[in-house]
């Protein structure tokens, strides 16, 4: 394209030449009239270089047009001038030379034009700088205006952030606050509109009540004082007591005997006691304490043989000596003994750590339906330790016959888990695994038989109590009496659970589940399902089931409790229902692995409506039991699934859109089948209308 | 021996289902809703950190977020997270929450159809357009209702299903949607003439996928972004059908399995129903991968598309475990709701 521009270019540019030429030339014939026109312009400027306020004065598009006009006159003069150059032989030089003139005179007014557009284009851009000049301050102002609100925006949100100390402390409520404070201080007509007031008024009314409180607390403590000081004088006065009071008993000893009354036995039982080991004597002590201040079933009392006390009593020293070395020297002060060889010596000292200490407390713990709990406490003298034999009388009433859970009310394991993890088949004195071991001897289970058990409680009850490093053996009544309450309520508890546990197993057994009156109203009126088969099972049984791992793996069935295997039918379906209890039952509730055998195999693995069956009866069981008595929950439990598998069967056969007669008729009454993403079933019952909803 | 603890607490975790997930709008968190009315915040953050241990993988806050029992969807517009399930629809702002003290900014009830009837929110989805922002919510009252989420104001319901809506899936810049419902159809409706569907689909009377033994009931649909593809599942077999022939194309076999979540992912498709497992399968029909899962039975698969760098699939079910993949091909952990 350049290439072919360039002679185009080239081209115009020489035309122009010409034509710059020729109109030079014709322009010369208009030459004067412009020329008097400029002459006119100057004689008004009366200043030579007064152009640059001429240049104010005149109109710049005038000036164009004073321009085109101009050129236009070069234009024709040159066209005059060449015409008048081609006619030959006509001499007319002297025409042409006036017309030159006029051309250049045009030229001149060119110029001029020319000079003014330089002065107004200088002007323009003189303007144009000044402009800009003021833009830049103008900018600079509002950079200055914006930092300045910028500045002020961040004080603002400094002082919304602000955190004031007021705010930490915890105010009574508006309400509260004006229904309690004065008037002076709450000054409402000023407080409801100003929140800031308010404020203020609620720290001083904070301020007020605290000065309050404290001066309370003042008199509180001076009161305290003084009462501290009462008992302390009344303690003096009754120490003093004591010896006028032995004396008086001295002289009243004869007037006890001629009346015959019981205080001799009492005192007999007392005097004894004093030949208890420390630990037994305060269970013998804080025993029957509570029992004359609380509790009228218990009975307690010494056994055993009383000389055979007062001997060791005397001996207790030569035994602990010869338990810390041994020399041989130790024989010599008893010259009566004779020289023993080393085995038997040994032997003796093995018999001697498992030496029980002659007397025991005995403890009754009568129940209200007839059945006691015999309570033998046994001090092991060098292992200072208290271990239990148990035995329990049940009552007329009670049900003892139980294929399922004959065992539970044997001596080996009516008391497990009395407190969490009380096992007593380890011996709460650690120091006692090491004496054993340096005797020779075997894990202190392996004695418990003998010995009976060293339940943790029963360490309480006769005031020891063992940290889980070595520590003192001082017994301490204080131990005994913060434990005694607590623990014979717990045995009791104990008791009566396990009896009713036992009648609810013997009528599962029979195939019945017994729900008691006041749990009616929680199932509907009938069930289809049948309870087939009731039997006990056991670990390895349950843990070989493959549907049973997670609950063994989350912690919730373990090899210590007892297994129970159920049965439960409906027509073809089959329902096997594994059932954990734990030995504090019902502190902790049963819990339930099911399995539904009816066309496939379905447990909680594979069908989410079983999962939530379990749920039903592991979870919402606090639905099934009312206020304190929890013995029910087993039969509640059982009663509740057996529902919860006709809800199961039922819905699913309405599910399924099988042809011909259904096998499972719908007999329950529910507004939805399904209900969620889970496609839930029906599971819960409302009693008050006898219909199945979702939980 | 392992601690024993059988209390009510041991008891509820041993029975906690995960029905619903969702990411926030940074990525950088992930929350789930469970049974008992909780919803648990994860960071993903620290848990994705290299030195990821037991400890990080449990929520970094969670709070009791309905009074009425289970949770069973969750979405997340910019500001809020949208919770249903028992009880009304509830928002809260993530920042709230992220700064644990969260408060129910607004909250919807749906309308009571009887007294012994509780309408559940089975699904939420949002629908963000230029335009306006909806919230639709799939309810168990057969209906699905539409919210303006700028005003509050009901917009319209989607009515004609004979059961409660499982799913509800988009596409068109939100004109066109598909419910999935227990009646065993899916409906295909117009959103520019919302009384009535367009069209009905019924897998339950397709001979290649009907399965009679578990029933009609759809728990699951999606829609294809860009092409008329449409996948459903639930008691028939999964199926993909063509939404201008309005014919199945495909069916994915899961024997023995329903599925109960289903999305388009890339060019696949990502779904898992009653089984450990979740399956990825090709558009034809093949099955890509099947990867073990924890939960016995999943309710929700998501993947977080927000943020690159925490792009996780994570599988939530009948268990207190979130199994998170952060390659889709293997489980890397599971996070705990506890």
């Amino acid at each position: 394209m350049a290439s072919k521009d360039e002679p185009v270019k080239t081209e115009i540019k020489r035309k122009r030449t010409i034509r710059k030429e020729t109109t030079s030339v014709t322009a010369v014939g208009d030459s004067k009239r412009i020329k008097s026109d400029v002459s006119v312009k100057e004689s008004k400027s009366s200043l030579f270089y007064a152009e640059e306020e001429e240049v104010d004065n005149r109109d710049p598009l005038n000036d164009l047009a004073t321009f085109r006009k101009t050129s236009e006159e070069i234009r024709t003069a040159m066209a005059d001038i060449k015409k008048l150059k081609e006619k030959k032989g006509k001499d007319c030089s002297e025409e042409i030379e006036e017309k030159k003139i006029n051309a250049l005179l045009q030229f001149v007014v060119l110029k001029k034009l020319n000079r003014l557009a330089h002065v107004r284009c200088k002007k323009v851009r003189d303007a144009t700088s000044e402009a800009k000049q003021r833009i830049d301050q103008y900018h600079l102002q509002l950079q200055n205006l914006l930092y300045e609100t910028m500045h002020l925006e961040k004080e603002i949100t400094r002082c919304l952030e602000f955190k004031s100390k007021d705010e930490e402390i915890e105010l009574v409520s508006i309400d509260k606050f004006y229904q309690e404070a004065p008037e002076e201080i709450s000054r409402q007509e000023v407080t409801q509109s100003d929140s800031h007031q308010r404020t203020l008024a609620r720290l001083d009314w904070e301020l007020e009540q605290r000065k309050r409180l404290d001066m309370k607390l003042k008199e509180a403590k001076d009161n305290k004082e003084k009462l501290e000081q009462e008992i302390k004088t009344k303690q003096e006065y009754l120490e003093n007591l004591q010896p006028k009071l032995n004396t008086i008993l001295q002289s009243t000893k004869p007037v006890q005997e001629y009346l015959g009354m019981p205080f001799d036995q009492i005192r007999e039982q007392h005097q004894t006691a004093c030949h208890l080991p420390h630990p037994l004597y305060v269970l013998y002590m804080q025993s029957s304490a509570y029992k004359q201040a609380c509790d009228k079933h218990l009975e307690v009392r010494i056994e055993g043989d009383l000389q055979a006390a007062k001997s060791i009593k005397s001996s207790v020293t030569e035994i602990d000596d010869d338990s810390d070395s041994d020399q041989e020297e130790q024989d010599k002060p008893s010259s009566k003994r004779r020289r023993k060889t080393s085995d038997s010596r040994v032997s003796d000292r093995k018999a001697r750590a498992l030496q029980r200490h002659p007397l025991a407390v005995v403890m009754e713990i009568s129940c209200r339906d007839g059945g006691c709990l015999y309570l033998k406490f046994h001090y092991q003298m060098s292992l200072e330790i208290i271990t239990v034999e148990t035995k329990f009388q049940p009552g007329p009433d009670n049900v003892t016959s139980s294929i399922s859970g004959g065992d539970l009310l044997s001596a080996e394991s009516v008391l497990n888990d009395i407190y969490p993890g009380d096992h007593g088949n380890t011996t709460p004195n650690p120091a006692n695994q090491y004496e054993l071991r340096r005797l020779g001897l075997r894990d202190f289970a392996h004695y418990i038989p003998e010995l009976g058990r060293p339940f943790l409680w029963a360490q309480w009850l006769g005031g020891l109590q063992f940290l889980d490093h070595d520590s003192p053996l001082k017994a301490q009544s204080s131990i005994s009496s913060a434990h005694m309450q607590q623990t014979v309520k717990l045995l009791r508890r104990r008791i009566r659970s396990r009896t009713s546990l036992l009648q609810q197993l013997a009528a599962l057994e029979r195939g019945s589940v017994q729900v008691s009156r006041d749990y009616l109203p929680l199932f509907p009126a009938k069930i289809v399902a049948r309870l087939v088969s009731w039997k006990r099972s056991t670990y390895e049984d349950f843990s070989v089931l493959p549907h049973t791992r997670p609950a063994i793996t989350a912690g919730l069935a373990g090899e210590s409790d007892l297994y129970f295997t159920a049965v439960i039918e409906r027509c073809s379906a089959k329902m096997t229902v594994q059932v954990v209890l734990t030995a504090n039952y019902p502190e902790v509730v049963p819990w339930f692995v099911v399995n539904v055998h009816w066309q496939t195999d379905r447990t909680a693995l594979n069908d989410c409506h079983i999962q939530a069956m379990e749920e039903e009866v592991n979870l919402h069981y606090q639905e099934l039991m009312k206020e304190k008595s929890h013995d029910q929950i087993l039969s509640n439990q059982m009663q509740r699934l057996m529902m919860c598998f006709d809800i199961y069967l039922e819905t699913e056969a309405q599910n399924m859109e099988s042809e011909g007669p259904m096998e499972i008729s719908k007999e329950k009454v529910f507004t939805r089948v399904t209900r969620g993403p889970n496609r839930t079933k029906p599971y819960m019952f409302c009693p008050e209308v006898g219909i199945f909803t979702h939980r | 021996m392992k601690e024993q603890d059988r209390s009510l607490a041991a008891r509820k975790q041993y029975h906690t289902s995960v029905f619903a997930q969702c990411f926030s709008p940074c990525g950088k968190f992930l929350a789930a809703a469970n049974n008992h009315g909780y919803i648990a915040i994860f960071s993903l953050t620290t848990a994705l950190s290299p030195d990821g241990t037991e400890a990080l993988w449990k929520p970094v806050y969670s709070y009791k977020a309905s009074e009425d029992g289970s949770i069973f969807c969750l979405a997340s517009s910019d500001i809020f997270l949208i919770s249903g399930g028992n009880g009304p629809i509830c928002a809260w702002k993530w920042t709230d929450i992220l700064n644990k003290s969260p408060k129910v900014i607004w909250s919807w009830g749906i309308p009571k159809k009887g007294p012994f009837y509780q309408t559940e929110v089975n699904t939420i989805v949002i629908d963000k357009q230029e335009t306006q922002c909806r919230l639709y919510a799939g309810c168990g009252d057969n209906n699905v209702y539409v919210w303006d989420l700028e005003t509050g104001e009901q917009l319209v319901s989607l009515s004609g299903h004979d059961n409660y809506i499982h799913s509800v899936s988009l596409k068109n810049k939100g004109q066109m949607c598909a419910t999935a419902s227990e009646d065993g159809t899916v409906k295909i409706w117009d959103m520019r003439h919302p009384s009535a569907a367009e069209h009905t689909l019924e897998p339950y009377k397709n001979q290649i996928c009907a399965r009679p033994e578990f029933g009609k009931w759809l728990g699951c649909v999606a829609m294809e972004t860009g092409d008329d593809w449409l996948v459903c599942g639930g008691g028939p077999k999964m199926s993909l059908w063509h939404l201008r022939s309005l014919e199945a194309t495909t069916v994915f076999d899961t024997p023995a399995v329903c599925q109960k979540t289903v999305m388009f992912y890339e060019d696949t498709i990502i779904s898992a129903g009653s089984e450990p497992y979740v399956n990825h399968w090709y558009i034809n029909g093949d099955q890509k991968s099947r990867i073990p899962c924890t939960p016995t039975n999943v309710f929700s698969v998501v993947v977080n598309t927000a943020l690159n760098s925490h792009k996780v699939l994570c599988t939530a079910g009948n268990s207190p475990k979130i199994d998170v993949c952060t390659n889709f091909g293997y489980k890397a952990f599971s996070l705990t709701f506890s």
